[in-house]
Formats: C-alpha cells, sequence, structure tokens
C-alpha cells in the first residue's frame, strides 16, 4: 500500500515541479476561466474603476436638515464628481428623468445590471425620512424594512459586487453624519441596507456558473489526454519503468498510484479553479452534494482511460503528444465546454456526440442545477463508461510497460 | 534460450553464480549478455530452460525472488523532478523489509546531496543513486550492468569500492562491462559470451593463462602495409595491425625484441608508445575469435 501511495506522490509531486505540466495542468485553466468570465460577463469593459450606478429616490424631496434622502443622493453626486479636473470619478450616476415613471426606470435599469451594463441600482424608500427619524428616536413600529436602503446587484459580475461593497462604504458614511446631525451618533445604529441578488432571482444564468463546470471538466480532459500518455511514455521511454519491473513492484500496483496520483491532480484542479470561480467571479454552483461529485470522479475517470489509449497508440512520447493534439480540439470545443452546442451544423454534431466531453458537461451542469440537460441521465452516464471500457480494453491489449527491442 | 524473431541472442548457455564473487558477463555488443541478465532480472522470460535460484527453479523471476535482488541498469534514470531522497523512499516502499533510506545515503555517499533534484546530479552522482537503489532492500544477489560505463575515472573507482564492499558482505554480483581492466580488477569469475554462446569461462588468471606463455608487445609505427608486417611475423608467433597500433604475439620474448628493432631499422621506422605486457582479457577474446571485444 506504500508503494502504490508513493507512486501517487511522485505523480502529483512532477505535476508540481515541472513548469510546463503546471502550467497545462492549473494556470492555463485559470487563465481560460479568467478570459472568458471577464469577456463574456461584461467586465473589464474600459479597465477602470469607474462604476455605472443608477439612484433613485423614491420618496418626495422635503429639503431640510431631516431629508436624509437628499443627504443620500448628495453624497453619491459627490462620488460621481471628478476629485480633480481629468480624473475619473469613482461613480457614473444614472437618474431617473423628472418626469419619469420611477417604477419603471427600476424595472429598465435591473435589466441593465442583469446584462453587466451597470454594476448596481440603489432605491431610497419612498417613506425613508420619516422612518429614519423614527428609528433614530426610538419610536418605530420596529419593522427594519421599512427604512432600508435597496442595493440591486449581479453576484456573477465581480465589477457589480465590488461596487456594492464600495455603495455600502459609502451609506456606513452616512449613517454617522445623520447621526452626527441629530446627536445622537450611536456606533450600534446603522442605517440597514439590503443586497438582493438580481442573477439568481431572475432565474437567469450567470454565465461563470455554465462556464465554471466546464473550465473543470477542461482541467481534467488536458490532464488526461496530455498528462496521462506524456507521463507513462517518458517513464517508459527513459527505462524508469523498467527500474520499477526489476523490484517487487507490479503493473496493478503501480496502475493503482498512477490512478491515485492521477485523480489527486484533478482534486487539486478542482480546488484552484472552483476558489477562483468563486470568490473572484462569484459563482454560486454548489458541487459538495453526490451526484456532481460522482459526475467529477466519471470524468476524472473518463480521461484517464482516454489518456492510457493514447499511450497505448504511440511508441514514443512525441507520437503520444501529436495524438492528443489531433484530439484535443475538436474535443474540447465540440464538447460543450464553454459555450451551449446544440445549433452547430451536422459534421459538427457528430463529433459532439461522440464526444464524452458533451455528456460529461450535460450531466455535471445537470446535476449542479445550471441546466436541464440535453440528455438522459443513463446516457450521461453511460457513454462516459462505455468509453472507459473502450479505452481499457484497447489499451490492456496495446499498452506496452517496457521498451521494444 | 531466447529468440528475437529469427535471431537467436542467447543459445543454450548454463553458469552458476556463487555468494561472495563477482561473476563477470564479458563480450561484444550483441553477444546476448543484456539479453542473459534480462531472464535473470525477470524483465524477460526465456524460451526455453530455467533458473534455479535461491534454491528454486522458476521459468521467470517472480516478486519472491525479487525481494532478495538488487538491479542496476545500463540506462538507470529516474523521474528528473524527484529528489534524492524521495527517489530511495519510492523504492525502499516495493520492498517488504528495506534498510533506512539515511543508511543507503551514506553507502553511496550522497547524504549531502539528499535533498537535490535527480536532474541537477552529475553522472557519477546519478550512477551511485542508482547503486543505491538497487541495494535499498539489502538484496543477496546484485545485478550490476555496464555499472561505470561513461564515468570518469575518480567516479568508477568510488563504484569499484562499493562493489568490493558487497563482495566483502557475501552478496553475490553478476558485472557486465565493457572494461577489460575493471573486469580483471573486481571479477573472481569471467564468462565469454559471443554470438549467444559461452566461449570461454573462468578466473581471469585461468583464462589468460589459456594463451600460455606469451608476452604481448604493442606499439605504433606510423602508415605501415600489411605486406611489411610480413618480415616481422617471421620472427614471433603473431603480428597483427589494428589502425596504427601493432600487436606482436611472443613465447620467446628476446629473440623477437632483436628481431623486432632489426625490422624496424630495416624499415626506417619510429617505434612509438611500445608496450610489453602479459596477455589480458581482451588477448583471450581476440585469440578465440579474431575480433577485439570493443569492435
Amino acid at each position: 500500500m506504500k508503494g502504490i501511495l508513493l507512486i501517487a506522490r511522485v505523480h502529483l509531486i512532477t505535476a508540481f515541479r515541472e513548469r510546463v505540466t503546471l502550467f497545462w495542468f492549473l494556470l492555463f485553466p485559470m487563465f481560460l476561466l479568467v478570459v472568458l468570465t471577464l469577456i463574456f460577463s461584461g467586465l473589464g469593459n474600459g479597465g477602470s474603476t469607474n462604476f455605472s450606478v443608477a439612484i433613485v429616490n423614491m420618496g418626495p424631496s422635503t429639503g431640510g436638515a431631516t431629508d436624509f434622502a437628499a443627504l443620500v443622493e448628495s453624497v453619491f453626486d459627490r462620488a460621481a464628481t471628478p476629485s480633480e479636473p481629468g480624473k475619473e470619478p469613482l461613480f457614473s450616476l444614472v437618474k431617473p428623468a423628472p418626469d419619469e415613471d420611477k417604477d419603471a426606470f427600476i424595472e429598465r435599469e435591473q435589466k441593465a445590471v442583469r446584462l453587466g451594463n451597470l454594476a448596481a441600482v440603489v432605491v431610497i424608500p419612498p417613506d425613508f425620512n420619516q422612518q429614519l427619524m423614527q428609528s433614530i428616536a426610538g419610536t418605530g413600529a420596529g419593522d427594519a424594512s421599512v427604512n432600508k436602503i435597496v442595493v440591486y446587484q449581479d453576484e456573477a459580475n465581480a465589477g457589480s459586487q465590488m461596487a456594492t461593497s464600495i455603495i455600502k462604504q459609502i451609506i456606513s458614511g452616512i449613517d454617522r453624519e445623520i447621526l452626527a446631525r441629530t446627536g445622537k451618533f450611536d456606533e450600534q445604529k446603522d442605517i440597514p441596507t439590503d443586497t438582493i441578488w438580481i442573477g439568481n432571482a431572475s432565474g437567469e444564468l450567470p454565465y461563470v456558473d455554465f462556464l465554471l463546470p466546464g473550465i473543470i471538466l477542461m482541467g481534467f480532459f488536458v490532464t488526461g489526454l496530455f498528462g496521462v500518455p506524456g507521463a507513462i511514455l517518458f517513464a517508459r521511454d527513459r527505462q524508469i519503468l523498467r527500474r520499477y519491473w526489476v523490484t517487487p513492484l507490479t503493473t496493478p500496483r503501480y496502475l493503482a498510484g498512477f490512478a491515485l496520483g492521477h485523480v489527486g491532480l484533478c482534486v487539486v484542479q478542482f480546488f484552484f479553479l472552483y476558489i477562483l470561480g468563486r470568490f473572484a467571479f462569484g459563482a454560486s454552483v454548489n458541487f459538495a452534494q453526490p451526484a456532481p461529485i460522482l459526475f467529477l470522479l466519471l470524468g476524472s475517470v473518463t480521461f484517464l482511460a482516454f489518456g492510457f489509449f493514447i499511450a497505448s497508440l504511440a511508441k514514443t512520447p512525441n507520437a503520444g503528444m501529436a495524438i492528443a493534439n489531433i484530439l484535443n480540439m475538436p474535443m474540447m470545443f465540440l464538447g460543450g465546454l464553454f459555450f451551449p452546442v446544440g445549433g452547430l451544423p451536422l459534421v459538427l454534431r457528430i463529433i459532439v456526440f461522440i464526444n464524452p466531453l458533451t455528456y460529461l458537461s450535460d450531466g455535471l451542469r445537470m446535476s449542479l442545477g445550471v441546466e436541464a440537460g440535453t440528455f438522459s441521465l443513463p446516457m450521461t452516464v453511460g457513454v462516459p463508461l462505455a468509453w472507459i471500457l473502450v479505452c481499457v480494453l484497447v489499451a490492456s491489449r496495446r499498452l506496452k510497460w517496457d521498451v521494444e527491442r | 534460450m531466447k529468440h528475437y524473431g529469427e535471431v537467436c541472442a542467447v543459445d543454450g548457455i548454463s553458469f552458476f553464480i556463487r555468494r561472495a564473487s563477482v561473476f563477470t558477463i564479458l563480450g561484444p555488443n550483441g553477444a546476448g549478455k543484456t539479453t542473459t541478465l534480462e531472464i535473470l532480472e525477470g524483465i524477460r522470460e526465456p524460451d526455453a530452460g530455467e533458473i534455479e535460484v535461491f534454491g528454486t527453479r522458476v521459468r521467470r523471476v517472480d516478486r519472491t525472488v525479487k525481494e532478495r535482488m538488487g538491479v542496476l541498469l545500463q540506462e538507470a534514470n529516474f523521474e528528473p523532478y524527484l529528489k534524492v531522497k524521495e527517489v530511495l523512499h519510492l523504492f525502499a516502499s516495493f520492498f517488504k523489509h528495506p534498510l533506512s533510506v539515511d543508511s543507503i545515503l551514506d553507502k553511496i555517499a550522497l547524504a549531502e546531496k539528499a535533498n537535490a533534484h535527480v536532474k541537477t546530479l552529475s553522472g557519477g552522482q546519478k550512477q551511485r543513486l542508482a547503486l543505491g537503489a538497487a541495494l535499498v532492500n539489502d538484496p543477496d544477489l546484485v545485478f550490476l550492468d555496464e555499472p561505470t560505463t561513461g564515468l570518469d575515472p575518480q567516479a568508477r573507482r568510488n563504484i569499484w569500492s562499493i562493489i568490493a564492499d558487497l563482495k566483502a558482505q557475501e552478496k553475490a554480483i553478476v558485472l557486465t562491462t565493457h572494461y577489460m581492466e575493471e573486469a580483471e580488477a573486481l571479477s573472481d569469475y569471467v564468462c565469454i559470451m559471443d554470438h549467444g554462446k559461452i566461449i570461454a569461462e573462468g578466473s581471469p588468471q585461468e583464462l589468460s593463462a589459456r594463451l600460455g606463455q606469451e608476452t604481448i608487445i604493442e606499439f605504433t609505427a606510423g602508415a605501415l602495409s600489411s605486406e611489411a608486417l610480413v618480415p616481422l611475423a617471421e620472427g614471433c608467433k603473431s603480428a597483427r595491425m589494428d589502425g596504427e597500433l601493432v600487436t606482436v604475439e611472443t613465447e620467446d620474448l628476446i629473440s623477437t625484441m632483436e628481431h623486432l628493432l632489426a625490422w624496424a631499422k630495416g624499415h626506417g621506422l619510429e617505434l612509438k608508445n611500445m608496450v610489453v605486457r602479459q596477455p589480458n582479457l581482451e588477448d583471450v577474446f581476440l585469440s578465440l575469435t579474431g575480433r577485439r571485444i570493443r569492435e
């Protein structure tokens, strides 16, 4: 058992210490996740820290020292004014026209948030001033929701999240200003704010939630397609395997260690990509369920078998990499990893239909609840299993574990 | 016996390897040395024949035998990004009763390189690591396939010293080498192979004695025609030319030397790099096959 664990460890260590391997198995999928999310989530337009924010005061403007709604608006106005000439302000504000219906304005700007054209919508409720005064005086009805400033944002959009974070800080500052004006500064009393997640509530899928499972599968795919035959053929070619075979280590034990190391690499890949997707782009998919975990494991094993299949066809490491390259592009881009593949021409759809990635990505997304799913559950499990069977059969007959004479 | 297609790589050979001895297989490339070793190491199965090892007859060496066996392959490679100690830990994990990695590092004098990556080691250090991996299970039977090929004289001496220690620990050692001086310095028993067969065997002294009381004279004399050698050959047992090197075999050194000097003077030749020595294993092979081992 110790031998198996150490073979697995060797597989992991080598991947981390060899820069080329590290790039392909970790940095490349992370890079792709960042680039695709930035392109398709609308973040990154302009590349500055200017956020477009809509603000609307639903109440009447009363004027005077207790018009706190006007105070909130003025603070945002200041944030939308350049601090010095030529410098871009923090916010670009969008406000309703004087005669515009405010509810219609909110609806329109919420849509802009969904589309990624706007970072957030700030709504000051109609009786904000009155409720706030009662709250400060301690005579309110106790319903905290009435004097909330509502901020609508899209959790899948990193720009939207950053803007919301800044808005919350601004509102916290306003709170202190209001309490100072009323002579009741109390650190315990905040203006409550509430955040409504627009992406999920609307039923529209944030792109990062669609993309993240695909990128994770792509990582597994690249590791299997290139990493497995690369490692085996290199070790065979350099007679590293032969050195193992003159010890009591048997081929099944070596295979068990190798497979364990491969799955370990996939686990590492998963965590790096998940953390990036979750914390940088606000991905909200929940992988901690039995069905997604089983699909991820199925994906990892499918591409491990694919790797053995390629290794069995190649006589040298270079030949193995050439075969992997030939299979790489059509399989990666015609497997529904990055975009839906339903509308492709018939010729391309043939590749889609025999591609195990199609079924794995469909099944994984279905199990995560981010897609209704194109194929039935038996298909999404059965087709990858059939590929595993075919690859293992071919590899068991053809794969040579030692250099030929 | 072992065939590769039509080629018979090993053809009906039989020998014994004793404890506390170095058994050396000598022969030119393609003689069948490596195939013989691969069969003994369990890499290949013979087409016919059996191996009796540690008192048990087997067709192919199994795990039980491998537990007591250490192997240094001709091309000793390890994963380049592993550290020296990681390689030894890995190989130790394959055996039931391994030695401690620290004791192996001391034995192969690589303790200070324990944390170095394999790819940063010199040729001699890599070979010592390979030897360490072969000794990690404290084997009773050790196979060393050309352990010093490509190493500098100092690195070669280091390996020789480790082999001498192994012999002192009563290990049975099977060695193949291209270096005659290595075979003569280390071997207790030599088996000379050619075309898959054993053509001579015995201790280095016994094999050299086969050439009788001969003395070898070697020198270089610039470009010579083969006709020019004919008068020289008349005054000795044999005279051969290999490039610029002339080798003369004689059983009467004094009269041959007189004859040689007269021949050189007559042809106006300047004799350079002259060596007078007793026959070695190369001469034995040459006398048996008419070829040099390295040809």
